[in-house]
């Protein structure tokens, strides 16, 4: 279980403002998670607080009740568009393949070699197909399978529906779903604020400090509400 | 019966240069193009001038002076980086900033110290001075980088494609940076001889991007990386004697009609 307890962090600087403020929640294993937010809401830096790229300047985060840093879970992060090289020269199956380079596993369930991870997410007639060839759909696809031999505990997705359209999220939604019933922790950053919000068990408001923690009905009600 | 003296003949050596030089530059061109690292080997290369200078004028191998004086200034403006000065609008000023300042220092250095270190040769080459020293140099650090890259091939791949999900799954991501940092400065200081410091950047850009446009995979881009590098330094070498010229200018000038072929492929559909 993922524990959040009272974060707080701000930029070195003494002019800095605070990005988190008392951010407090939990995460079960098996649940799927979006975190909301408008764009400078503190969501990148809590995503850095829970990669290690950053120290909390005040609180804690735990992992099954132990510090977070060094005893970190095992973690696999599908990063923003923007963060990818996508003219690298590699094929489907060889990034798909990076995922066994995780060090040893802690695995919460077996786990699925490259093929069946092709296979699952329908790239398996691609699979000698450079990433630059595919679409934007397919090229996250290609990730999520990447993430998926990864065995881990904790599978974090930055903004991974941006450009996509309604069918291919809602299909990447359903794999996400299969994951966590695995019993990881999925956490999405999201700026989709539409109905596939409704495919998420918990959804987190978050705009510098934690506004809403609550199922995605009634959380999609507080930010429908003037 | 006397041993039979090995000689050679005197475009053997330079000719070896300058394929040993393409061969580096070739197989660590793709990650440097990859990983947006080409204006910071261009500061890697400036930054090794004053150590070099140092170092030839208290006759000292210069590989030492220049790793030292490279990773020094690659330190500085990595620590200076993550100031976030003006975030990332600071890092493109500290590069350049760093860069013009280590070519200065170099200068004043060469200056200051009045011996026979020659600043031309440094930063242009002079092909046709390399020995056998700096052909053993070359092919220490080509074997070097190739160790390198064979020993953490796959580490490579999903740094210079993905560095944010490469250490969230736990690789020794900045220690993979420093070695890339450190090979990228023995290449340089290596192949001083052949293009000079300068002009090295040239053997770094477009037969990486050619070779990356061209394969499927980060060993298929060196390779045809390195061919194309090899093939214009030798390229380059036989112009300059053909025209009287030194080959350094001559290499990094063929690399202007590389790009415009494969612009012009590219613009056909081909690639």
């Amino acid at each position: 279980m993922l524990q959040v307890q009272g974060v707080s962090y701000r930029y070195p600087g003494k002019a800095s403002p605070t990005v988190l403020a008392e951010v407090s929640f939990s995460l079960e294993p098996g649940s799927l998670t979006a975190l909301l937010g408008p764009n400078g809401a503190g969501k990148s830096t809590l995503l850095k607080l829970l990669l290690g790229q950053l120290t909390p300047s005040l609180g804690k985060l735990l992992w099954n009740g132990r510090a977070m840093a060094p005893r970190r879970p095992r973690l696999a992060l599908v990063p923003q568009r923007s963060a990818i090289q996508w003219q690298m020269p590699i094929t489907v199956r060889d990034l798909v393949a990076l995922g066994k380079l995780a060090g040893p596993a802690a695995a919460v369930s077996p786990q699925p070699d490259t093929t069946e991870a092709l296979q699952s997410m329908g790239l398996a007639s691609l699979a000698q197909t450079r990433l630059s060839q595919l679409s934007g759909g397919q090229q996250q696809r290609a990730l999520l399978a990447r993430a998926l031999l990864q065995k881990a505990e904790l599978l974090i997705l930055d903004e991974p529906f941006t450009y996509l359209d309604p069918p291919t999220r809602q299909q990447l939604l359903a794999v996400l779903r299969q994951q966590a019933a695995q019993g990881r922790v999925v956490l999405v950053s999201s700026h989709d604020w539409g109905d596939s919000l409704q495919g998420y068990d918990r959804a987190l408001l978050l705009d510098t400090t934690l506004l809403a923690d609550d199922r995605p009905d009634r959380v999609l009600e507080r930010l429908q509400r003037p | 019966m006397s041993p039979v003296p090995i000689t050679f003949s005197w475009w053997l050596l330079p000719l070896l240069m300058a394929l040993l030089t393409g061969a580096m530059a070739g197989v660590v061109g793709p990650l440097l193009v990859l990983r947006r690292r080409v204006l910071h080997s261009n500061l890697i290369a400036h930054a090794v001038l004053p150590g070099v200078a140092l170092a030839l004028a208290a006759g000292i191998d210069p590989l030492l002076g220049g790793l030292a004086s490279g990773l020094s200034v690659t330190w500085l403006a990595e620590w200076l980086s993550s100031r976030r000065l003006l975030d990332d609008l600071g890092q493109e000023v500290v590069a350049n900033t760093l860069l013009a300042a280590s070519l200065g220092l170099g200068v004043l250095l060469i200056q200051a110290l009045d011996g026979d270190v020659q600043l031309n040769s440094l930063l242009f080459g002079d092909l046709l001075t390399a020995g056998t020293v700096e052909l053993l140099r070359a092919g220490i650090a080509l074997v070097m980088l190739l160790v390198l890259v064979c020993s953490r091939y796959q580490h490579l791949v999903f740094l210079a494609m993905d560095p944010e999900g490469a250490a969230a799954a736990g690789l020794p991501v900045r220690r993979l940076q420093q070695l890339l940092s450190l090979a990228t400065t023995l290449v340089i200081v290596s192949g001083m001889a052949a293009v000079g410091l300068i002009l090295s950047i040239a053997l770094y850009g477009a037969p990486a991007l050619i070779g990356i446009r061209a394969s499927t995979s980060l060993a298929g881009a060196m390779a045809r990386s390195a061919v194309i590098a090899m093939t214009v330094a030798v390229g380059g070498f036989g112009l300059g004697m053909l025209f009287d010229s030194p080959p350094g200018p001559v290499i990094a000038g063929l690399c202007v009609p590389l790009l415009l072929g494969f612009s012009a492929s590219l613009h056909r559909g081909g690639l």
